[in-house]
């Protein structure tokens, strides 16, 4: 009889780690975008923050295409 | 002659289990996005059909062993592979009835080893893999993603607090989309390959394939719209349960519970310990409920617990039931094919009589099989025309005058 502990605690540590690593990413993204939206309202420039949040939605977006890649079995 | 007759017997009983893996299992992938109106019911299935279909397509490593380690893989005939799907059926056709989510892939292991004992006895059957591959991982699933959503959960509404709801809305419903779009195609490339090596194991044995060889191009496509039919037609009872009965999801809430789903679901397929999405899934949005201190339905949680325990042995009972009729022949395959048909028939005929569709699906939070299981009924139910049990039926008569 053989239980995997090891790969146990791997997935999950895994998957707590990428599940809050993606939220902070997007929630974070979202955030900052808004934020430059509101101040451009108000007659700022939101130029910085919305690249700020752009840019972490788009490494939430590459976590989302290295989920696909690992979903798509052609790719490796 | 015979033989080729079984064998279409098994292979059209095979799709029709991929159909009801499939119909189970939407909701795994899509509950979260209906219940929050980030995708509508039938773009959710639609959007979870298709890339149910392309993931089935895309698998190219068919499972070469069905037994999972349960059994030995000698102990594997076409009649025992018939009588496990027609368990595995039967137990996923009766938790969608209820509106339970449970595990497809427990439930035709269940079938499966219920008729190898009823074939080559009990002690055929390895006891330690149950624990080690149904027990263990029906306890971490939920465990593990639980947690993961939880926080997830909690960090997005921290991290978003004094953000605009409007802004908050449009940006995680984009999240929820692709998380779940990820699911069902995850779920396509692992679920779909299971009916192509039912069915390629049954044409090697039948002497039509030669040994060793992959799924035929039309395995390959006929399992992939099975599992894509079925995941279109919604199994909308299962996605009621899980997007509106557990726990009401917000929209954070659901992007959370997605991102928790979708990366367990891929750690656990590619580091080696494998979870069932069905556990993954609900385990996420328990999680999430409990990590933005919503009111979970608990008890409904642990009617659902209770149904992943009797996945096993309960599909297992109907397989070795069922495994004792396939023994008979070709007229105990024929005997079997009718009363499975007639089952089914009578689980259809039950579950109109409380209809959930993609109209109706997060109208509610409640699954009714028959209207004494609880003392709430729907006021459009035909049956409120004639005046029912005088206690229960003071709200219902009201609004069914209307």
């Amino acid at each position: 009889m053989h239980i995997d502990w090891a790969a146990l605690g791997v997935v999950t540590v895994v998957s707590i780690a990428t599940s809050v690593i993606f939220t902070i990413l997007l929630a974070s993204g979202i955030r900052f975008v808004s934020a430059a939206k509101i101040k451009s309202n108000e007659g700022g420039s939101g130029a910085a923050i919305i690249s700020i949040g752009y840019v972490l939605l788009g490494i939430a977006g590459l976590l989302v295409l290295f989920g696909i890649y690992l979903i798509v079995p052609q790719f490796h | 002659m015979t033989e080729l007759f079984v064998v279409i017997t098994v292979i059209a009983v095979a799709l029709i289990f991929d159909f009801t893996n499939g119909f189970h299992d939407s909701a795994n992938a899509m509950a979260g996005p209906v219940a929050t109106g980030a995708l509508k019911p039938r773009t959710a299935v639609i959007l979870g059909a298709f890339l149910n279909l392309v993931g089935a397509c895309l698998s190219t490593e068919v499972a070469k062993t069905i037994s999972g380690g349960f059994f030995d893989d000698s102990l594997i005939t076409v009649p025992i592979i018939l009588a496990g799907l027609v368990g595995a059926i039967l137990w996923n056709l009766m938790t969608w009835l209820f509106g339970l989510p449970s595990s497809s892939s427990h439930a035709l292991f269940g079938g499966l080893i219920g008729a190898v004992v009823v074939g080559a006895g009990l002690a055929s059957v390895h006891g330690w893999v149950i624990v080690s591959k149904v027990l263990l991982p029906a306890i971490v699933a939920p465990l593990v993603a639980g947690i993961a959503a939880a926080w997830a959960t909690r960090l997005a509404y921290r991290i978003t607090r004094k953000t605009p709801s409007v802004h908050t809305n449009t940006g995680f419903k984009y999240g929820q989309a692709f998380t779940a779009s990820m699911v069902a195609l995850a779920h396509g490339t692992s679920d779909g390959q299971k009916t192509m090596g039912v069915i390629t194991l049954v044409l090697i044995a039948a002497n039509l394939q030669a040994s060793g060889t992959g799924p035929q191009l039309w395995v390959i496509i006929a399992a992939g719209v099975a599992i894509g039919l079925g995941t279109y037609s919604g199994g909308w009872r299962i996605m009621r349960t899980m997007g509106k009965g557990i726990v009401e999801i917000e929209t954070p809430q659901g992007a959370a519970s997605g991102a928790a789903t979708s990366a367990t679901i891929l750690a656990s397929a590619h580091l080696g310990f494998g979870l069932s999405t069905t556990h993954v899934s609900t385990g996420s949005i328990l999680g999430s409920g409990v990590g933005r201190g919503a009111e979970v339905r608990w008890r409904l949680a642990s009617r659902m617990a209770f149904a992943w325990l009797l996945t096993l042995p309960g599909a297992g009972l109907v397989g070795g039931l069922a495994a004792l009729l396939a023994d008979q022949g070709v007229f105990g395959v024929i005997a079997l094919t009718v009363l499975l048909a007639g089952a089914c028939l009578v689980i259809y005929v039950l579950s109109r009589r409380h209809r959930i569709t993609h109209a109706n699906v997060t109208d509610s939070h409640e699954v009714l099989v028959l209207t004494a299981a609880t003392p709430t009924t729907y006021p459009d139910d035909p049956r409120l025309e004639a005046p029912p049990k005088p206690k229960k039926a003071k709200k219902p008569k009201a609004k069914s005058a209307a």
